[in-house]
């Protein structure tokens, strides 16, 4: 059974992963995105991280493709006009695309990846040892990402504000 | 108080030394403060008060750094093992905060020209210093890459600054479109490493592979494992995306000629001296028993940029393309040091010194150019080239000589800083039989000294078309000018003499 449900949920996230790549249409793509998060959750509950999963579909899947899809909506880019993909684009990503191939097929063939299957342990499955870690071993970094946070809303206000040419003149003095 | 959020107080207490963190702390507060002044203080103030509060901040945070420079708090680690404080890692944090300081000079000279929000750069320019001196003292990848990215953050703000420019903007989607797939590659290494140590079946597995010690322990038991060396090699192309060295150098001229001339000394300098610091803790701790991985890499690297940087930056005249793509031929010198370091540890255990020295001698060059770059700069800096600089010896003496004494160092004219860098790295290499390496190295200092030499005779010879005799004389603060002649001092006398400092190297 689980395996049934892995190979599933694998085949729903590569393949709607190949249709964020190819939808020509961007709502569409965004869609499949959620689709792929979706597939992805579905891969944690799997494997036990029961928290990571409420997470994926929370931020990932409920957030961040809302977002995704608001943006698109708004800039309303389905009757831009597409720049043709040239032949040694064609042939560069082929080439990159068998090149990637050929090295995870060689890795398999090395046998070192190949192992029994074990019982998989996440430490981030319960919430309370989440917590606890988040806010006594790793505080320093959650610090860190605090400061990250805010210059990147000092960023996304400076670089998109709309100043008028009083203010201009006020900030240039 | 319930005894388990006791126990939890207890531990957090135990675990976060949070004075050894003083500077970067004092950091924060600096950038937080310029945010609240701007607030409280009348307008004509603000633009007086903020620059001066963060040359304070980082005064203070240089202070604090000197402080303790060998402070009793040098335990293995800090923080339950995400930070590891050296000598290596305290020289990173001065130099850092010494480029910083130049940094927010230049802005001081450049934002007045531009109609742009000020607080909010220096703000920035604080916050990723910050980040900036946590990255050689994180001993654990979570910290690493939470630095890392928060510098990164700082730099796509900055990079697309002068968002009325549409080269600035292109830069900074350029620098937001790369920067993220390093940091995807980055991360994918990382994440490859954490899974592979943690599988029970090979030796020395561990739960706790995101810690270097740990995980420098379990490389060197499987250090033939095809996913170590696929994540070892993934991590190291992710830095080599931020040092700019060829094959992920395709960002660089682009982003740098976009970018406000404040910033691209940002990226020259700290965010390539960044890499550069991490790179010695990674293969020097983690990597250590990956030698078999990590000298062809990092030699193909070093070669590929030695050479490309140089033909490159041959036919260049727009001068931030320039020191972009000569900032590309400076990481190929680099990461010669940084393969002589590696090769023969015992013997050439000096290396990773010469690279500190090198970095040290780049910062004053690179800074002294960019201030020059900075008060010649009319307009749009972005489109800034040779021709501006035809006749600048007769405009204005002062920077004329310091553009000479700059440039001079990085092409490493034998008096100058740069020389005493290039020597050391070359001397490194030779001792760890690098011979190859060496040799193109060589070859790449004869074409540099072509198109910096190209630069001091435009500023120096040439004597412009009518129009451009015609240009205002240049306005030069008297605390600017002084800051220019200390970086040209400083590049002519570390050239004559490294005093206690080449002692230093020799001991190491």
């Amino acid at each position: 059974m689980a395996d049934f449900l892995f190979y599933l949920f694998a085949a729903l996230t590569v393949g709607s992963a190949l249709m964020v790549a190819l939808n020509r249409n961007a709502v569409n793509a965004a869609m499949s995105l959620f689709l792929t998060f979706f597939g992805m959750a579905g891969m944690f509950v799997l494997l036990e991280a029961y928290f990571l999963a409420i997470l994926q579909v929370l931020v990932y899947a409920g957030a961040v493709v809302v977002l995704f899809a608001f943006i698109v909506m708004l800039l309303d880019l389905d009757n831009q006009q597409r720049k043709p993909v040239g032949k040694l684009t064609y042939a560069a990503g082929g080439a990159a695309f068998a090149l990637m191939v050929t090295g995870v097929l060689w890795l398999f063939c090395q046998e070192q990846l190949t192992s029994p299957a074990l019982p998989a342990e996440a430490s981030g499955s319960v919430l309370k040892t989440y917590g606890r870690q988040l806010f006594t071993t790793y505080l320093l970094p959650m610090q860190v990402a605090g400061f990250l946070l805010l210059i990147a809303m000092i960023g996304v206000i400076v670089i998109s504000k709309k100043t008028t040419a009083a203010q201009e003149s006020a900030d240039a003095e | 108080m319930p005894p388990e959020t006791l126990t939890a107080l207890q531990e957090i207490a135990a675990t976060n030394q949070w004075s050894a963190l003083a500077p970067e702390i004092t950091l924060g507060v600096a950038a937080l403060l310029l945010l609240a002044l701007e607030l409280a203080l009348p307008k004509r103030l603000v633009a007086v008060a903020v620059p001066r509060v963060a040359f304070l901040g980082l005064a203070a945070a240089l202070a604090l750094v000197f402080k303790d420079w060998a402070a009793p708090l040098f335990g293995p680690e800090l923080f339950g093992g995400l930070v590891r404080q050296t000598t290596d890692s305290q020289i990173m944090r001065v130099f850092f905060l010494v480029a910083s300081a130049l940094v927010a000079f230049i802005a001081t000279v450049v934002l007045p020209k531009h109609k742009v929000p000020r607080v909010e750069f220096f703000h920035v320019l604080l916050v990723a210093t910050g980040a900036l001196m946590l990255l050689p003292q994180s001993n654990h990848f979570v910290q690493l890459f939470v630095a890392l990215e928060t510098v990164t953050v700082a730099l796509y703000i900055l990079v697309a600054y002068f968002r009325t420019s549409p080269f600035s903007l292109e830069a900074g989607l350029k620098y937001l479109v790369m920067g993220s797939l390093s940091s995807a590659l980055l991360l994918f290494g990382i994440v490859l490493l954490y899974g592979v140590a943690g599988n029970p079946l090979l030796a020395g597995h561990t739960a706790q592979a995101m810690n270097f010690g740990e995980l420098a322990a379990f490389v060197r038991l499987n250090p033939e494992h095809p996913l170590v060396v696929v994540g070892a090699a993934l991590v190291l192309s992710g830095i080599a995306f931020k040092i700019g060295a060829v094959p992920f150098q395709i960002w660089v001229p682009d982003v740098y000629q976009g970018a406000p001339t404040p910033v691209t000394a940002f990226l020259a300098v700290s965010s390539k001296a960044a890499g550069f610091a991490l790179l010695l803790v990674l293969v020097r701790g983690p990597f250590q028993a990956l030698a078999h991985v990590t000298i062809p890499l990092l030699s193909t690297f070093a070669a590929l940029s030695l050479l490309f940087g140089n033909l490159a930056a041959l036919g260049q005249r727009n001068v931030k393309r320039l020191m972009g793509l000569s900032g590309v031929s400076h990481a190929g010198f680099l990461l010669v040091g940084v393969v002589a370091a590696i090769a023969r540890e015992d013997a050439v255990s000096w290396a990773p010194a010469a690279v500190y020295f090198y970095l040290f001698t780049y910062l004053i060059g690179a800074m002294a150019t960019f201030g020059v770059m900075a008060h010649v700069s009319v307009g749009d800096d972005a489109d800034q080239d040779f021709r501006h600089y035809a006749g600048l010896a007769r405009r204005s003496p002062l920077l004329g000589a310091v553009l000479a004494c700059g440039v001079g160092s990085l092409a490493g004219i034998p008096p100058l800083a740069g020389f005493i860098g290039k020597l050391l790295i070359f001397v490194a290499a030779f001792q760890a039989h690098q011979w190859t390496l060496l040799g193109v190295a060589i070859v790449a200092v004869v074409i540099s000294i072509y198109y910096y030499f190209g630069w001091v005779r435009a500023a120096f010879y040439d004597q412009g078309s009518e129009s451009d005799r015609n240009v205002a004389p240049i306005h030069l603060g008297v605390a600017a000018g002084a800051t220019l002649v200390a970086l040209a001092l400083a590049a002519v006398l570390l050239g004559l003499y490294q005093g206690p400092l080449g002692q230093w190297i020799a001991t190491r």
